[in-house]
């Protein structure tokens, strides 16, 4: 509960003060004096044998004093340091999401520090040539997602979907949530990319959420004949923080979507599934996906190659560098410069709230979905074989906090009723779903 | 009427998208879910008929074998793990000691210790 507090507060925050501050509203225009400094520095020349040496320190203070931060700073600029601060806060204090929630939080202070803009410091991470940007270039042309997803793949057991091949349905089931979410973003008035960037929010799958969102909506392209917004951070940080909020997010739908009947279904155990099996599903799996929705290429290709490379027990050395120095150095590059692109005049807006409202509108959609499709399927099983409709819940991918909570859900009715395995089938489904979903909107919206 | 009105609003576009969209994921996955369905049950087939070739396999009625579930043999694997992983503690308590048997070495030589020597010591 204190985790909901405490992530419902800051995005109550970012609301309000996005609602009560007004555009322009900075510290230079309460001290104008600093202002014109900024202005005055360039006209002293400092090199002019003229000038006094009294008047040129006096200029040269003057101008340390104008670039440096306590000058430009301005209340966005507070807010969303105070935003990154609370981030690491309750990454260390309450271990939520360190991983993730670091790096983010230090990049919104990267990205925070308020410098004179335009002096061509290449400071800031939306100027061209900075070490930042350069590093951006690996979010905004989509490079690092597909690189985690390779590392996701070299880490993935498929076998528990395998072994029940139909729990991939509610995977299936599940993204009705990115497909509503794209239509209430469209009646919010958001141009269809953006709007299919914003969908994404509801297959629960940071990375694909970021692919997407650098793809529709990076402030550069088109749609008819209008630039589309630059949403990339308000997505990300949404999409994050939701999968992160899934324990608080899915449990009251699970309960007012089943039954005390239902929630105590015992399922079959799995089988074990043979190795040929194992190495036949990547392939398989990249062959049919690839050939449906080819523009779900360097996601699923990534993540199907990182399988076979785990599954074929002759790549060890490549499935560990995959899974763990690989996935951790894009991690931290990925979240700092997401972090990081969350300046303030660029997120603070009300559409970052609006994004902010839909994400999590999508996600109870999804949850909804999963847990509704799964009733349904019973109605067809045989007795022996019906489904536990909690496990639909897994199928937004967060994987695995999803099948944790199914789980956790789980044996709050019955305690010997383990439904881990079960859950991470529509788990990793929903991981294939979503990027299907991504490769669809892209060829679509693009 | 809602949707009356959210047609006008959204146009046909949207609903194209989101309606083509799902159903694309669903077919895909659908997909998946007929071919691994049916891979095991090929592979079962062709084991069955390496075994028949060798002579190896009895064909038997459904429900006459013991079907052990994954969880149990779970459990199997991780009592004989511990099982064996204790076994050192129920050692015998008999110690034996081996004479080593050494050639001199002054090397080794006790008479020429360093504490053997007659320090001075006032």
């Amino acid at each position: 509960m204190r985790r909901f507090y405490t992530v419902a507060g800051v995005l109550l925050l970012l609301g309000l003060f996005s609602f009560i501050i007004p555009d322009g509203l900075i510290f230079s225009d309460l001290n104008p004096d600093i202002a014109q400094g900024v202005q005055d520095v360039d006209k002293v020349d400092l090199h002019d044998s003229e000038t006094g040496f009294l008047s040129g320190a006096w200029a040269g203070v003057k101008q340390f004093v104008a670039y440096s931060g306590f000058a430009n700073v301005t209340y966005k600029h507070l807010l969303m340091l105070l935003v990154g601060l609370l981030f690491i806060f309750l990454a260390i204090r309450y271990d939520y999401e360190p991983l993730l929630l670091i790096p983010i939080g230090v990049g919104i202070l990267i990205g925070n520090i308020p410098f004179v803009q335009d002096a061509g410091l290449k400071l800031g991470i939306y100027e061209d040539g900075s070490v930042l940007n350069i590093l951006y270039f690996g979010v905004t042309a989509g490079v690092y997602p597909p690189l985690i997803f390779l590392g996701l793949g070299a880490m993935t057991d498929f076998s528990s979907l395998m072994s029940n091949p139909k729990l991939m349905l509610l995977g299936a089931a599940a993204q009705v949530g990115i497909f509503l979410t794209f239509l209430g973003a469209m009646v919010l008035g958001f141009s269809p990319p953006e709007a299919g960037a914003i969908g994404i929010i509801g297959g629960a799958d940071g990375p694909t959420a970021i692919f997407l969102s650098s793809k529709l909506a990076n402030g550069v392209n088109m749609w008819n004949g209008e630039t589309v917004s630059n949403l990339i951070g308000p997505i990300a940080i949404a999409a994050y923080s939701y999968m992160a909020l899934v324990p608080i997010i899915q449990p009251p739908i699970m309960s007012l979507l089943t039954s005390k009947k239902e929630r105590v279904i015992k399922m079959k155990p799995p089988r074990s599934v043979t190795r040929l099996e194992k190495i036949l599903f990547p392939i398989i799996g990249l062959l049919l996906t690839a050939f449906i929705s080819p523009s779900s290429l360097p996601l699923l290709g990534m993540l199907f190659f990182g399988n076979l490379l785990k599954e074929s027990g002759v790549t060890r050395r490549l499935a560990d560098t995959a899974r763990n120095s690989m996935i951790d150095t894009v991690t931290i590059l990925l979240g700092l410069t997401v972090g990081a692109s969350t300046q303030a005049d660029v997120f603070l807006t009300t559409d970052s709230i609006m994004i902010f409202g839909l994400g999590a509108l999508s996600f109870m959609v999804a949850t909804a979905g999963g847990i509704t499709f799964a009733k349904v399927m019973n109605l067809f099983l045989p007795k022996d074989e019906k489904i536990n409709p909690l496990v639909g819940a897994a199928g937004v991918s967060a994987v695995p906090d999803s099948a944790r909570v199914v789980q956790n859900e789980g044996l709050k009715y019955d305690p010997t009723n383990h439904l881990l395995m079960h859950a991470m089938a529509p788990n990793v489904s929903g991981v294939i779903g979503s990027a299907v979903a991504a490769g669809i909107l892209l060829s679509f919206l693009l | 009427m809602i949707s009356i009105i959210l047609l006008a609003a959204l146009g046909k576009f949207s609903f194209i998208v989101a309606f083509v969209g799902y159903l694309v994921v669903f077919f895909a996955l659908v997909l998946l879910v007929i071919i691994f369905t049916n891979i095991p049950k090929l592979y079962h087939i062709q084991i069955r008929k390496k075994l028949r070739r060798k002579g190896k396999y009895i064909d038997r009625p459904e429900g006459c074998c013991m079907a052990i579930s994954g969880e149990t043999n779970a459990a199997i694997g991780l009592a004989l793990f511990l099982y064996f992983n204790e076994l050192h503690d129920h050692e015998n308590m008999v110690m034996t000691i081996d004479k080593v048997s050494r050639r001199y070495s002054p090397w080794s030589s006790k008479i020429y210790g360093l504490t053997n020597y007659n320090f001075n010591r006032k």
